[in-house]
């Protein structure tokens, strides 16, 4: 399977190579998300949000069940101790899997009043987490939890501490979803699914960050949203938009569009040099694989 | 004799839909505003029952106190608990998910009736389930564990827009028809066995072509059917119909606002028609002395 790419920079090719293959990795899903490989176990995990499930997938081998039901869970990350992080979604929580894999709760409330529905999340590399609190897993056919109603007034950026205090990093957001850090983790992005922008965030030394501002706003009318969001180590970011993948330079310019079929919702870097791109779509999980390397993950 | 409306609350934005007695206040929707505020007519206060309603429109209220909502946005119904949270109820029929529900009533037993229609609103989310390809009335039904389980009850609309029962709940009436889709619009009435299985469709009224069909219905004490219909834009004109329950439209009473939307009757005697309406208001209405007929908790 091959997808097509538009929107051409003249150096994109130095970036995302000239192979646009797909290789189809898992079709045992509804609606994937939460894509991030484990260096440790060369593994690369997953999640169902509609089929309920944490997915694990071996090169070679195939998919396990980690967690069914899962909450309907939605992002993943691994922290640095290597212990899977997830954003709880319909089950209204973030949580983390012990070395042993059982599940410990790392934040329910803020102000004493429920979260939304923990999204997308990423760890800094003093170990602090990052997460986006949208209202989607309160609403979305098919990915609800047992409590439908929305507590909290704002649709949080938040963070944990490595003291586990939870603290907000910005209520700028209607409906924040994906997030991530640049290389050398002074920026953070975040984008919007509803106002279908990226904004992007000076990090202060303590994981606070200054007043944001506009890094894209997508008006393109094809179907998709902001979702998913990467950099690689040359600092370009990578974002889920309308019509596919979109790949943008340090300054917001369009690189080009990736135009994987199927919805994409996220996708993550992985393999041992972290130049596949493993994506999560409306029904499957494919890997296709570009030059420049992701981020690599804890 | 002529009614006459006044407005009570809002506007708010977009349309008011659901309206409910719950034998203290009058419950209403403001649909887009993701709302549901309450009335009471005892002192004409106004104030938030619930926020963050998913678009929900209709709102039942059950004799135990519980309160349901038709939540189109998400395509479900919802059960708003008296603790502050909102708990799911089933929203698959035979494995699939269904419409958009707009109506809803609560039966004696504490059975859920709903109207399913399609709605020209996307729900939220990504559009991963499509849509039934009927437009029914749906009933849930709550088994002695307490979990939900939903049976189709009309095998022959399309695209049901508001529903009541009888006093003996012997008689399921449905508005059929959405006009702003291009439907023809219905009164049906359908008879009901022992166990609320529906029978032959009876069509007891029937709208021109071009004419906006019923939103909602409130049943009165002499068991007419108090129905809210009609748009400036054709026919004629805004308006709530008194029909008998045979079908003969007994009265039309021209209303000051256009698109009627959902009616109940409230207030201490329940002799307070509370009307919702396009122009996102709250009205009520003397309604020529007629008396409702509610199931709520405290409406004797």
């Amino acid at each position: 399977m091959q997808f097509e790419v538009d929107m051409r920079a003249p150096e994109v090719e130095r970036i995302i190579g000239t192979d646009h293959s797909l290789e189809v990795i898992a079709d045992n899903v509804t609606f994937s998300e939460g894509p991030v490989w484990d260096p440790r176990t060369r593994q690369f995990y997953y999640t169902d949000i509609c089929g309920d499930t944490i997915w694990r997938w071996k090169p070679g081998v195939g998919c396990e069940v980690v967690l069914q039901p899962s909450a309907h869970a939605n992002g993943m990350c691994f922290d640095r101790e290597g212990r899977l992080l997830v954003a709880g979604w319909g089950g209204r929580t973030v949580f983390r899997f012990e070395k042993d894999w059982s599940v410990v709760t790392l934040a329910s409330h803020y102000q004493g009043k429920k979260l939304n529905s923990p999204n997308d999340i990423v760890v800094r590399s003093d170990g602090q987490i990052y997460f986006t609190d949208s209202p989607g897993g309160m609403l979305n056919v098919g990915m609800v939890g047992d409590d439908l109603q929305k507590y909290l007034d704002i649709q949080g950026v938040f963070r944990i501490t490595a003291q586990g205090k939870l603290i907000l990093v910005t209520d700028d957001f209607v409906y924040p979803n994906g997030l991530c850090f640049s290389p050398d983790e002074k920026l953070l992005y975040v984008n919007c699914s509803r106002e279908r922008l990226i904004r992007v965030y000076d990090v202060n030394a303590d994981g606070s960050v200054a007043k944001g501002r506009l890094f894209y706003q997508y008006t393109n009318t094809d179907r998709g949203n902001p979702d998913g969001i990467k950099c690689d180590v040359e600092g370009n970011v990578y974002c889920t938009g309308p019509g596919g993948i979109w790949l943008h330079d340090k300054q917001g310019n369009v690189l080009a569009r990736l135009k994987v079929p199927g919805h994409p919702t996220n996708f993550g870097f992985g393999d041992d040099d972290w130049r596949s791109i493993f994506v999560t779509t409306v029904g499957n999980v494919v890997r296709t694989r570009v030059n420049v390397p992701g981020v690599p993950g804890w | 004799m002529t009614w006459s409306f006044d407005c009570v609350a809002g506007p708010y934005k977009g349309i008011t839909g659901g309206v409910a007695w719950n034998g203290e206040w009058i419950l209403f929707s403001a649909v887009q505003e993701e709302r549901i505020l309450r009335y009471d007519p005892a002192t004409g206060a106004v104030d938030d029952f619930r926020r963050y309603t998913g678009r929900t429109n209709g709102i039942a209220t059950a004799a135990s106190g519980e309160v349901f909502g038709a939540q189109e946005g998400g395509r479900r119904v919802i059960h708003f608990k008296a603790d502050g949270s909102t708990a799911p109820t089933c929203d698959l029929l035979d494995g699939k998910h269904h419409n958009q529900p707009t109506d809803i009533i609560v039966d004696k037993q504490g059975r859920v009736w709903f109207t399913d229609p399609h709605n020209p609103v996307a729900p939220y989310g990504p559009p991963v389930y499509p849509f039934l390809e009927h437009g029914s009335v749906l009933r849930l039904q709550r088994g002695p564990n307490g979990a939900w389980t939903l049976n189709r009850i009309t095998a022959d609309t399309k695209e049901p827009r508001a529903l009541l029962l009888s006093a003996d709940e012997k008689n399921l009436f449905v508005g059929e028809g959405n006009a702003e889709m291009g439907g023809r619009c219905q009164l049906r009435a359908y008879a009901l066995d022992a166990n609320g299985t529906a029978g032959a469709c009876k069509v007891l009224y029937e709208f021109g072509e071009g004419e906006r069909g019923i939103e909602g219905m409130a049943l009165d004490s002499e068991g007419h059917v108090i129905a809210c219909g009609g748009w400036k834009k054709s026919g004629s004109g805004p308006a709530i119909f008194v029909f008998a329950p045979t079908g003969e439209l007994l009265e039309s009473h021209g209303a000051p606002f256009d698109l009627p939307m959902r009616c109940a009757f409230g207030g201490r005697d329940m002799v307070t028609l509370f009307v919702t309406s396009g122009d996102g208001r709250l009205y009520r209405c003397d309604a020529g002395g007629r008396r409702g007929v509610s199931r709520s908790a405290g409406a004797a």
